[in-house]
């Protein structure tokens, strides 16, 4: 649960509080008439006015805040008691209950609540006593579907079926386990239905259907002023100021709950734009690279300060040439690649270092020319081909669109080349699957159409972020086939991002070790398989079953939060070679011989055990 | 296909529960509908008078013969007479219904046309200026009821200020301009807080659909920031928004009753006000029954709409 914003709690606690507290306040009797009085204004005696029939507004006022919120509460409250009891019964007592449960709900949600509410005026006619049931009766569905809903969600998870396994019964299991976690949700219902009860109370009472006068109702109160408003408007606004705030409290309280229950809720940074700054020097253009990084570090705002989680990261990747970026969760090599397709999330940005792209410096570049290289000089492969594909259209379209993004060609021209590139990535029958929507496909067509898209116009350069960790084993190996069948094509570079070393083993030239934001170790990719220098990218090699059957062995702990990290070698924590020399200072990427670059101090020591005897011993 | 004609053969269905709930309700509720009917002034009813009414309305028959015989009339749309004049129920059902569908529908495009293009303005600039003013105004309409908002129109345009006469009706023929003016308060009055509703969902929708991974995938395409915010956000983000705008409308098929009542507007919901005070049965039985034959209609329609937005949704 998220801090919960304590502001709407007390608004509307202070509300209670002076409905509670109202016979004990000296007003005067809300009933009493003083004819002599009407349509009196503000006094001494009458704070706020005295009404049509000289009663005084302001007791009014605090006994309709009685009525209004003790009819909402008796009725979300019977409401919730029976939308539990429903709810936890549709959910646990098997089918006929649950069909009972549910779909006698459906009947009450067939009527318009107000109108559902005037046929039962209608037939028990106005009054508290009529109000109380009918509200309750109105919202019971919502209570039902919210408890059915957290039922099965809940029931699902393994507390609830470790328990079942101890032999709980039942009753204990719901009462234990369930009504604890799907309070969050019955208190975000409960305060959206305690608004929206009084608002339906008050606006019976206004039509004369609810509240029965003389007993004082905000609903009432308007309804009569209404007449008089030529010469009393102010007996007007008070009640429907205390109606209004009332209920926007009320809504400030659900929002307040819904964020501190509902995780997803919480206010995430946002917005589509995001364009790098286009600033800082840049340096002389590197060659013939068709991708060089300089330096790169990306900064990113948190609510506990800005962190940095891609530091000083150098990379530089030749035409034709495959490099493997590796690394573990949160070592920030995704952000790298999202950083050369000048696609950093909104919140992320570039401090320092330079991004160029077949020569060209991103950072200064704006929007409109970004748009033009991205898809054409680069294009980018996501780790999850379902959520990367649009849902709502369909996959020729979504191809055809990457054509159209850069050139003008008749709709026919575009489906044909969608098609031929739906060949090309090895779907069969492309006519038929170009019509098809992404859920429509199995997981690797998905991501064969993912790879369609993005050499759509023959991109020189293409970003792979983990193109093959959502699929499964044997899809994997098709994926990796077909990309490095497209490498051997044409001379197109790919910066292939993974955190599994194997993975690139076949299609890798060079490798880039990432740790904790910066480059670890650096190389061509046989010699670093054959011989690491940093224990990291040993390690990361241990930790795969190895070809001559070596168990794998995991690094112990986990990468450090950007926000903590250790002030020497960043590895030092988890590395069976630390020695104090490690955590004193900070090891700079330094070349160890023919194009190898180690962060390690020690690699000459390391470079003695090979990776078999490290994982042997 | 399969999908919608069984989404199709539930709404009948419930068209069904909805009229034998109504038919059932007033029978089976304890008092004689007519004795109360009869009894209204105070004094005891006429035996005679009871008798006649239990005629007209045919109570003294068996419940089974009620039953089918209603639903024989309704099937040809005879919906009863009016016990205050006598007339068909029908007749002035339809009569009143357009003008209370041409409010709805008046509101709801009000409430499109600012809440959609506020929303999305304001998730673009999320904690802007224009995001922070349209959020306090929204935060507002959402918690005025639609009565209070009716009755400050009033008192602030027609009372204070003048502007306009303080409600009422004229036929579209007789004087079109006079027409939409008068209909124009009453729309404004449901659209403040429908508007903040779409404004909300519109603006949460969009910051949701922004952030996901298809959206990325097409900023990676290189497509034009225009055509990524309308063909890839705005396409998915109205899915929701329009889910909530079908519920909120079927709400309002019984709650424009406020907004009509305030207005002095002839509509459907003023007549069922009436009726529910003359305790005119056959009225409030046959105007419940249409209007909820609407709403479920109404819900049909969103369901399909939602289909042919969502290629998943035919699916399941």
């Amino acid at each position: 649960m998220r801090r919960l914003n304590w502001l709407p709690v007390a608004a509307v606690a202070a509300i209670a509080i002076v409905a509670l507290a109202t016979p004990l306040l000296p007003l005067p009797d809300p009933l009493a008439m003083d004819i002599a009085g009407r349509l009196a204004p503000p006094s001494r005696a009458h704070w706020l006015g005295q009404d049509q029939y000289g009663r005084d507004v302001l007791s009014r006022l605090l006994w309709g805040s009685r009525v209004s919120l003790g009819v909402a509460v008796l009725a979300c409250g019977a409401a919730v008691a029976l939308g539990t009891a429903l709810g936890l019964a549709g959910g646990f007592l098997g089918r006929l209950a649950e069909l009972l449960a549910l779909r006698s709900m459906d009947i009450v949600l067939c009527f318009p609540p107000l109108l559902l509410a005037l046929l039962v005026v209608t037939l028990l006619g106005p009054g508290a006593a009529t109000l109380v049931p009918l509200l309750a009766l109105l919202y019971l569905p919502g209570f039902v579907r919210v408890v059915y809903a957290g039922v099965l969600s809940v029931r699902s998870q393994d507390y609830a079926e470790a328990m079942r396994a101890l032999g709980a019964t039942r009753l204990r299991i719901m009462t234990r386990t369930i009504l604890p976690n799907i309070g969050g949700p019955i208190l975000v219902q409960f305060s959206l239905t305690m608004a929206s009860a009084i608002v339906l109370e008050s606006g019976l009472s206004f039509l004369g259907l609810g509240v029965v006068p003389p007993a004082p109702s905000w609903g009432l109160m308007i309804g009569a002023a209404r007449s008089t408003m030529a010469q009393a408007p102010l007996l007007l606004l008070w009640p429907c100021l205390a109606l209004s705030l009332t209920i926007l409290a009320m809504n400030a309280l659900c929002d307040a709950l819904r964020d501190a229950v509902d995780p997803q809720r919480a206010p995430r940074p946002a917005g589509l734009r995001g364009t790098l700054a286009p600033h800082a020097p840049s340096l002389a253009p590197d060659g013939d690279a068709l991708l060089a990084l300089r330096g790169l570090t990306v900064e990113i705002d948190t609510p506990a300060g800005a962190i940095r989680p891609v530091r000083d990261v150098s990379l530089r990747l030749s035409p034709g040439e495959t490099l493997a970026l590796v690394g573990e969760s949160g070592s920030g090599k995704s952000l790298t690649g999202l950083a050369a397709m000048g696609l950093l999330p909104p919140a992320a940005r570039v401090v320092a270092g330079d991004i160029r792209v077949d020569g060209r410096d991103l950072r200064r570049l704006d929007e409109t020319a970004l748009r033009r290289l991205r898809g054409t000089a680069m294009a980018m492969v996501f780790q999850d081909p379902l959520s990367s594909l649009n849902p709502v259209h369909r996959i020729g379209a979504q191809i055809g669109e990457a054509v159209r993004a850069h050139h003008r060609l008749p709709a026919r021209a575009v489906r044909e080349r969608a098609v031929g590139l739906l060949r090309r990535v090895g779907i069969p029958d492309p006519e038929r699957r170009a019509r098809s929507f992404a859920h429509e496909l199995s997981g690797g067509m998905r991501q064969r159409a993912m790879i369609a898209m993005a050499i759509a116009n023959d991109p020189r350069l293409l970003i792979a972020d983990e193109p093959t960790t959502a699929l499964d084993t044997t899809v994997q190996a098709q994926i990796l086939e077909l990309i490095s069948g497209l490498k051997r094509q044409g001379g197109m570079a790919i910066l292939f991002i993974t955190h599994s070393l194997p993975v690139v083993a076949e299609i890798a030239d060079t490798l880039a070790v990432m740790y904790a934001g910066e480059i670890v170790e650096q190389g061509a990719a046989a010699a670093l398989f054959a011989r690491p220098l940093h224990p990291y990218t040993a390690a990361l090699l241990a930790s795969v079953p190895g070809e001559d059957g070596a168990l794998p062995r995991s690094i112990p702990g986990t990468v450090p939060a950007p926000h903590d990290l250790p002030p020497g070698c960043r590895f030092a924590p988890r590395c069976a070679h630390r020695r104090d020399a490690c955590e004193a200072a900070h090891p700079p990427l330094a070349p160890v011989g023919d194009d190898r670059l180690t962060r390690c101090i020690r690699w000459r020591d390391f470079a003695g055990t090979r990776p078999s005897a490290e994982t042997a011993a | 296909m399969a999908w919608a004609i069984r989404r199709v053969g539930l709404s009948i269905l419930l068209i069904w529960i909805a009229a034998s709930i109504v038919f059932l309700a007033i029978r089976l509720v304890p008092g004689d509908p007519a004795e109360l009917l009869m009894a209204q002034g105070g004094a005891p009813a006429d035996p005679g008078a009871v008798a006649a009414l239990h005629t007209q309305l045919g109570l003294d028959r068996p419940m089974a013969a009620q039953y089918v015989d209603s639903f024989r009339r309704l099937l040809h749309g005879d919906l009863g007479e009016s016990l205050q004049d006598g007339t068909p129920v029908a007749g002035e059902i339809m009569r009143r219904l357009p003008r209370t569908l041409e409010l709805i529908g008046t509101a709801a495009a009000i409430a499109l046309l600012i809440g959609v293009p506020a929303g999305l303005a304001a998730a673009l600039r999320r904690g802007g200026a224009f995001d922070r003013a349209s959020s306090a105004v929204s935060t507002l309409g959402l918690a005025t009821p639609i009565f209070v908002i009716g009755t400050l129109i009033v008192l602030i345009f027609a009372q204070l200020l003048r502007w306009v006469p303080a409600g009422g009706y004229v036929p579209l023929a007789q004087a079109p301009l006079r027409h939409f003016g008068l209909l124009l308060m009453p729309a404004c009055a449901i659209a403040f807080g429908l508007a903040s509703t779409m404004f909300r969902m519109t603006r949460t929708a969009v910051l949701d659909v922004s952030q996901r991974d298809y959206v990325r995938t097409a900023r990676a395409k290189g497509v034009a920031r225009r055509r990524v915010l309308i063909h890839h956000v705005l396409r998915n983000a109205l899915m929701p928004v329009v889910t909530v705008l079908a519920l909120q409308l079927g709400t309002l098929l019984g709650g424009t009753v406020l907004v009509e009542y305030v207005f002095n507007y002839p509509g459907l919901s003023g007549m069922l006000v009436d009726a529910v005070n003359a305790r005119d049965y056959p009225e409030v039985e046959g105007i419940v029954l249409v209007i909820s034959i609407l709403f479920v209609t109404l819900n049909l329609a969103v369901d399909l709409l939602y289909a042919a937005l969502d290629p998943r949704v035919r699916q399941g």
